[in-house]
């Protein structure tokens, strides 16, 4: 009794404290960002930062290069100086050179010029295209009738007939190389999108925009190719080799590039003759190729992983 | 608010803002089977009241409020906004009108935000579409005012949805539809993904707001406390089939229905030794009229339908009689 008596008396001792109850509102982590976030998770693992350095010292290496050494397959002056020709890597000739005594180190080098021009300006175009019709494709249920059945007929064209077809309207040559990747590759990037497009659709978030009066274009640009950044640049950095690889066997073939024009894959259809003989010739073509693919794959894929946020805790 | 005033302000003005006209939702299945969700409701919706519509899972209660915002269309019936048909094909100047003056509330604040943006843009989202801004600066007031409104910082604008809690997230959802001014409000279990703590904060805001704006709510819902706490008449739903209307009180004094009885006997009473003993009712359709009578809504008392044969109507009479005796003799 006399407990609760005291109990009482000191309720006088305590008054209110003053609180803002807003403040409770206040969020104290540091402000996200998205892209900060991304390069800073792609920074983080070193192995990524020296494969992306190594890619990058390739791309400028081959993109320079050529430019000095004025290499075209055409020119060879020392066909007729049997001492020039196949000789073995060594500190002159660092690739050593070839039947008709060029350096393969200018070969190979005006070869990957090329090649990944191409691959990349046929990913860059089939991507343009591809992605908005993808999106459009995805989210129009109208769209999808009649797509789907386009894409039934132009996926089952074969390839190499329609790259042997085209070669022979358009003529070898960059240009030509270019359509034949591009002219039906954009309907599997669009394919691809548009199975993306509908796993995301009919999210909540989705309906809550439509909701508000959000358009298809809008909504396509805020609310759906954001999630798809990181899958986006999965497909490119399988799409980046694989085109590569894709102008090495057509030009393998003799479908791709013209006698004028260096690429990897002529320069390795030329030098595949010599293999038993002078094996460096093949080799270090290949080499160069395979370096170029693994590292754009790793790095690609890397970046991806850096896009999706999940990885960003 | 008391029960008193609410009656009142029903009966003062019964000015129906929203009329749903036997309206009925099927889906296709892919099979020869259509999925029926909703048969047959008809019911009206008061300017100014918050009417609720609660019902199990599955019964249809989110489907029809997703007719009311035409995401669903109806495969029969009408629904009648101000007057004018809402559902079916519109003009594109109705619909604009109608988004602008309908707008949700979504049950999963997490996933009904967009992860990638920031909270000013899913707050602005409405105001670019209807670019109901003269300028960016008034934008800017105008998301400022919303969030405010909703009891967060403007400082909150650069951050995305995932730096949020929960109830912060709903009230962002709140903002951003209350930014576009609207006159109904469609709020699809907008507590029930919350914690139990916060819940009472959301709700007190959306009453807050209702009384500032002058809304009209139509609150889904499966909480019947929850229910009893907000609404003004409540619409009881049972697969697909709307059972019983009546003004909130009523309903939870005079249960005619057996489904609604049965409803309501789950309840869960804060007292442990009451809810040692209490029984709960099992809802038995089979004790229903089975002669094949087609039910329809009938007004037992006024204000009060219930669906019902003529038979079982008789039925429900004669306990509302009783009912309504022992109440008295209290």
């Amino acid at each position: 009794m006399s407990m609760q008596g005291k109990m009482l008396q000191d309720i006088n001792l305590f008054e209110f404290a003053d609180f803002d109850e807003l403040q409770s509102e206040h969020i104290a982590a540091p402000r996200y960002s998205y892209w900060k976030s991304v390069w800073r998770t792609f920074f983080k693992n070193k192995f990524t930062v020296g494969v992306a350095a190594l890619l990058l010292i390739i791309i400028a290496f081959a993109m320079i290069q050529p430019l000095y050494s004025g290499y075209s397959p055409i020119e060879t002056p020392n066909i007729n100086n049997a001492e020039m020709k196949f000789l073995k890597p060594s500190r002159e000739h660092i690739f050593g050179t070839d039947n008709v005594g060029n350096e393969v180190f200018d070969a190979v080098w005006a070869g990957a010029r090329n090649s990944i021009i191409i691959s990349f300006v046929c990913t860059a175009i089939n991507m343009l295209i591809g992605i908005p019709i993808g999106a459009l494709w995805g989210f129009s249920k109208k769209m999808d009738k009649w797509m789907i059945e386009v894409y039934n007929v132009i996926s089952n064209i074969p390839f190499l007939l329609l790259a042997m077809i085209l070669s022979y309207v358009l003529g070898a040559g960059m240009k030509s190389l270019i359509i034949t990747m591009t002219c039906t590759e954009w309907i599997f990037v669009a394919y691809f999108i548009r199975t993306q497009v509908m796993i995301i659709r009919d999210r909540e978030y989705n309906m809550a925009s439509k909701c508000l009066g959000t358009r298809i274009w809008t909504m396509i640009v805020k609310n759906i190719l954001p999630y798809l950044i990181s899958v986006i640049m999965t497909y490119v950095s399988r799409q980046i080799p694989l085109l590569i690889s894709y102008e090495v066997f057509l030009s393998y073939m003799g479908l791709g590039l013209g006698t004028t024009n260096a690429s990897l894959g002529r320069t390795i259809s030329l030098y595949t003759s010599y293999m038993n003989g002078y094996p460096h010739l093949f080799w270090i073509p290949v080499g160069v190729l395979a370096l170029i693919s693994i590292s754009l794959y790793i790095v690609g894929q890397k970046l991806a992983d850096a896009a999706d946020p999940r990885t960003h805790i | 608010m008391s029960v008193d005033n609410k009656e009142k302000d029903v009966i003062e003005e019964k000015d129906v803002i929203l009329s749903i006209r036997h309206v009925d939702i099927s889906f296709d299945t892919g099979h020869k089977k259509k999925l029926v969700a909703v048969k047959d409701a008809t019911f009206d919706i008061y300017r100014g009241e918050t009417f609720a519509l609660v019902g199990e899972s599955g019964s249809g209660k989110t489907t029809l409020g997703r007719a009311i915002l035409r995401i669903n269309p109806c495969s029969a019936g009408e629904i009648l906004f101000e007057g004018k048909r809402i559902s079916g094909r519109i003009s594109r100047e109705e619909d604009r009108n109608v988004v602008r003056s309908i707008q949700m509330i979504f049950q999963d604040p997490a996933a009904s935000l967009n992860e990638r943006a920031t909270i000013e843009y899913c707050v602005s989202e409405g105001l670019y579409n209807f670019h109901l801004y003269a300028n960016e600066q008034e934008r800017i007031a105008k998301v400022d005012k919303a969030l405010q409104d909703v009891g967060l910082l403007p400082e909150h604008k650069s951050r995305y949805p995932h730096e949020f809690s929960g109830g912060q997230r709903q009230r962002v959802g709140i903002a951003r539809a209350m930014i576009m001014d609207p006159k109904f409000i469609v709020a699809d279990e907008p507590i029930s993904a919350l914690d139990v703590s916060i819940r009472a904060q959301v709700l007190n805001l959306m009453n807050k707001l209702k009384a500032e704006k002058n809304l009209t709510y139509l609150f889904i819902a499966h909480d019947l406390s929850v229910v009893r706490f907000i609404a003004d008449r409540i619409a009881v739903i049972h697969l697909g089939e709307i059972v019983e209307i009546a003004d909130s009180e009523t309903l939870f004094k005079y249960p005619i229905h057996p489904y609604t009885v049965s409803l309501l006997s789950t309840v869960p009473m804060p007292d442990p030794v009451v809810e040692r003993t209490r029984k709960h009712i099992v809802y038995d359709p089979s004790k229903l009229d089975q002669s094949g009578e087609k039910r329809e809504m009938r007004e037992i008392r006024p204000g009060h339908f219930v669906l019902a044969t003529t038979k079982e109507y008789d039925d429900y009479e004669q306990r509302v009689a009783e009912l309504e005796a022992k109440l008295a003799a209290i």
